[in-house]
């Protein structure tokens, strides 16, 4: 039988042994996401800048679009929703991507919408009567990829006709959240790792009191003073 | 080569530390933008207004363009206490009138200026601290180019933005360095790497072929 000096012991060693744990973990977790984002972190700040600097010369991509026109013929079809005879034309033509609404259909004009996808913005008018597709393709080169793949999220906030409807886009958005968890998940396990070494916290404290100022200030601050 | 480590390890918790307010920023905003919960709604006409009189307005400013008007502008919105970064400027000839919407990360400003009479109608909205985290990870963007950056605040951010992207880069490569270092994680790290890589590729190559 455990003595009543004993018990308080055990207790706290393994407190002490799940806290050593969570260290560990804690340490490991953060490089296993950084390695693991590493290619998405890269992509998402690389981009950023090129989305700020957009007179950048070597990553213009608009002037060097590739545009082309073609007319297909299309079966008849029977489905009625919009978004189902959009995905019957696509269907018809091979062609697959995130589709976007024009604001309104002309009343006795062509069905009318647009694929896109990261290099691809394709513009369909379809005379479902006549049974005839005209096709207008722009190409975008690899600058062109990658500032899409930054802002590619098919949900644009102010329009709530288009809504993500291409599974590809749905893994890419929920891609976007991951990394942004991802990178939560390593900032507060660093302020941990940080807080433990005794020798860095004030300098440690100096670094962080600059960025929280610098960003705080317009966050909320600014918004307020100026 | 030691001291090499050790002065890449001190950059990275201290670069890391700075930039911890910003990537939270930056990471944060991509759910409500992701989800598509940023609506911004412009100030309306029901929202509360306020109307100045008698404005100093630069002689010529109904004919002037782009970026010159945005700065004839900025005296005359500073007579009406309106700070911030011009959006654009919408001119209506046959009333004349000029529409500036001007914005804060948590405020939008519209600004209707009489420029024949001297007077403007000013109304504003207050936004989320969700809508001003998007504004700020949208700004200063790749739209408008010739106007953006027309306030301090839009030049100081420009700057951090930049910064937060630079030192993103920067905490990567040393963050790669300083695992390479560790001999009992090379073959789980290399792994990951390569898992996220193919992650990636695959991913792109899916969205982009």
């Amino acid at each position: 039988m455990r003595s009543q000096r004993e018990q308080p012991l055990s207790v706290d060693r393994v407190r002490r042994g799940a806290l050593e744990s969570f260290l560990v973990w804690n340490r490991r977790v953060h490089f296993y996401l950084g390695l693991y984002l590493l290619f998405f972190t890269w992509l998402f700040a690389f981009t950023g800048l090129l989305l700020n600097h957009p007179r950048w010369e070597f990553a213009q991509f608009w002037p060097d679009r590739v545009q082309s026109t073609t007319e297909h013929a299309l079966e008849p079809m029977t489905a009625v929703a919009d978004i189902d005879r959009a995905r019957d034309v696509m269907g018809q033509l091979g062609m697959s991507g995130e589709v976007q609404w024009p604001a309104s259909q002309p009343a006795n004009g062509p069905f009318t919408f647009q694929v896109n996808r990261p290099g691809a913005i394709v513009d369909v008018k379809a005379d479902l009567q006549a049974g005839l597709a005209t096709v207008q393709r722009t190409e975008l080169n690899g600058w062109g990829v990658l500032h899409v793949l930054h802002t590619f999220t098919g949900a644009p906030a102010t329009d709530a006709r288009n809504r993500r409807d291409w599974v590809l886009t749905t893994v890419w958005a929920l891609s976007m959240d991951a990394v942004a968890a991802g990178l939560i998940v390593m900032v507060l396990g660093s302020y941990v790792m940080w807080f433990r070494l005794r020798a860095r916290r004030l300098a440690g404290i100096v670094a962080l009191a600059l960025g929280v100022l610098s960003c705080g200030a317009f966050v909320g601050a600014l918004g307020w003073v100026l | 080569m030691r001291r090499l480590y050790l002065i890449t390890r001190d950059l990275h918790l201290y670069v890391g530390l700075f930039l911890s307010p910003f990537v939270l920023v930056f990471s944060v905003s991509v759910f409500y933008l992701v989800h598509g919960l940023a609506q911004r709604p412009a100030p309306n006409q029901t929202a509360p207004s306020r109307i100045v009189t008698n404005l100093v307005v630069p002689p010529g400013l109904g004919g002037m363009q782009g970026r010159a008007r945005v700065d004839a502008l900025r005296p005359v919105l500073e007579q009406a206490g309106v700070t911030g970064e011009v959006d654009f400027v919408r001119h209506l000839p046959g009333e004349h009138r000029l529409i500036v919407p001007v914005r804060l990360p948590n405020r939008d400003t519209v600004v209707s200026l009489d420029y024949e009479q001297r007077t403007a109608t000013i109304t504003s909205r207050v936004h989320s601290l969700g809508d001003a985290l998007v504004y700020l990870h949208k700004m200063p963007g790749p739209h408008n180019v010739d106007l953006r950056g027309n306030s301090r605040l839009m030049r100081w951010w420009r700057v951090l933005a930049d910064v937060t992207a630079y030192l993103t880069l920067f905490i990567t490569v040393s963050g790669i360095y300083l695992w390479v270092a560790l001999r009992a994680e090379r073959r789980v790290g290399l792994m990951l790497v390569v898992a996220g890589a193919l992650t990636f590729g695959g991913l792109v190559y899916a969205l982009a072929a």
